[in-house]
């Protein structure tokens, strides 16, 4: 396959990511769309390391994934103590840092 | 090497099942059902990664995404499960049509240019491509300093996790003693010995000392 078939299938997943963020209230839904964002990235790493022949962007990617599981674990031990602390995930409601 | 026909019919497959679970994800309701169906997409990216000739990379992603960052989002999803009374923020039909056709426009916009400024035929990889001995090569010989870095993060974001998460109870508890010793102290002061004791017993559990 052309290496812009690929690319563009990582663009179109990065927006629907995007507008996931962008337009959900639930905070879980919101990090799930970051997911699919970080994910996007790694497609065009692993697509532009197969057109080059080079496999930097491999590694690239492995550290993506690893930065991916740190983000999820702060991510969602802040929801955790945001439930804790206002008994909701809604993002209009917790706009502030104070209680 | 100019691909077949099944080239483009696996593509076609693939690329419906990443961007449909991917927005299915993005419009559930219920996020369990979100959950689930990121889990599929990124079952399907897997398959695109290995049709890239990144096999470590796929079995990677099965492994940690699939298996252990939905595994943590599954446990807080139950933790805190809400269903949403109004889930997306943008109201009116007229901004999110506006909103699709942008986004389209970006698509085809961006599919022009990267159409005409990426070769159109893949180079034959070569035998060692993405196989796990020269990954690991590249990522202990050229990444060594990012992988022992990435190995510091997350060890500092799972010590922070749980910082951050924990239960404040205890700390509640002491700041109320602190509260209730201050009063005591208050009401000492002002010759109320009486209400002083009153005050230094926490929930009327009875008896003078």
């Amino acid at each position: 396959m052309p290496t812009y078939y690929y690319l563009t299938l990582s663009f179109v997943l990065f927006l629907v990511g995007t507008s996931g963020v962008l337009l959900r209230r639930n905070a879980l839904i919101v990090l799930m769309g970051i997911e699919l964002q970080l994910n996007a990235g790694n497609l065009a790493f692993l697509a532009f390391s197969r057109q080059l022949g080079d496999q930097k962007g491999h590694a690239f990617a492995f550290i993506i994934i690893a930065l991916a599981a740190a983000e999820a674990a702060v991510g969602l031990a802040i929801l955790v103590a945001l439930f804790r602390s206002r008994q909701t995930i809604n993002l209009d409601e917790a706009s502030l840092m104070k209680r | 090497m100019q691909p077949a026909v099944g080239d483009y019919i696996v593509f076609g497959l693939l690329a419906a099942g990443v961007i449909g679970g991917a927005v299915f994800t993005m419009t559930r309701r219920n996020p369990v059902t979100a959950v689930m169906s990121l889990v599929g997409t990124f079952f399907a990216l897997a398959a695109t990664y290995a049709s890239l000739s990144a096999h470590f990379l796929a079995i990677i992603q099965i492994l940690v995404y699939a298996g252990a960052i939905m595994v943590l989002f599954i446990f807080v999803v139950m933790i805190l499960n809400r269903e949403e009374v109004a889930p997306v923020a943008l109201r009116g039909l007229g901004l999110r049509s506006l909103g699709v056709a942008a986004g389209i426009y970006l698509v085809i916009i961006f599919a022009r240019i990267v159409r005409v400024n990426t070769p159109s035929d893949l180079p034959v990889p070569s035998e060692t491509f993405g196989t796990v001995a020269s990954i690991g090569d590249i990522l202990f010989r050229d990444f060594l300093y990012p992988f022992e870095a990435i190995s510091l993060l997350l060890l500092v974001a799972v010590v922070g996790g749980v910082v951050v998460s924990r239960s404040h109870k205890k700390e509640v508890a002491a700041e109320q003693a602190a509260e209730r010793r201050k009063i005591v102290e208050e009401l000492q002061r002002h010759d109320f010995p009486a209400l002083a004791d009153n005050a230094a017993e926490p929930h009327g559990s009875g008896g003078h000392h």
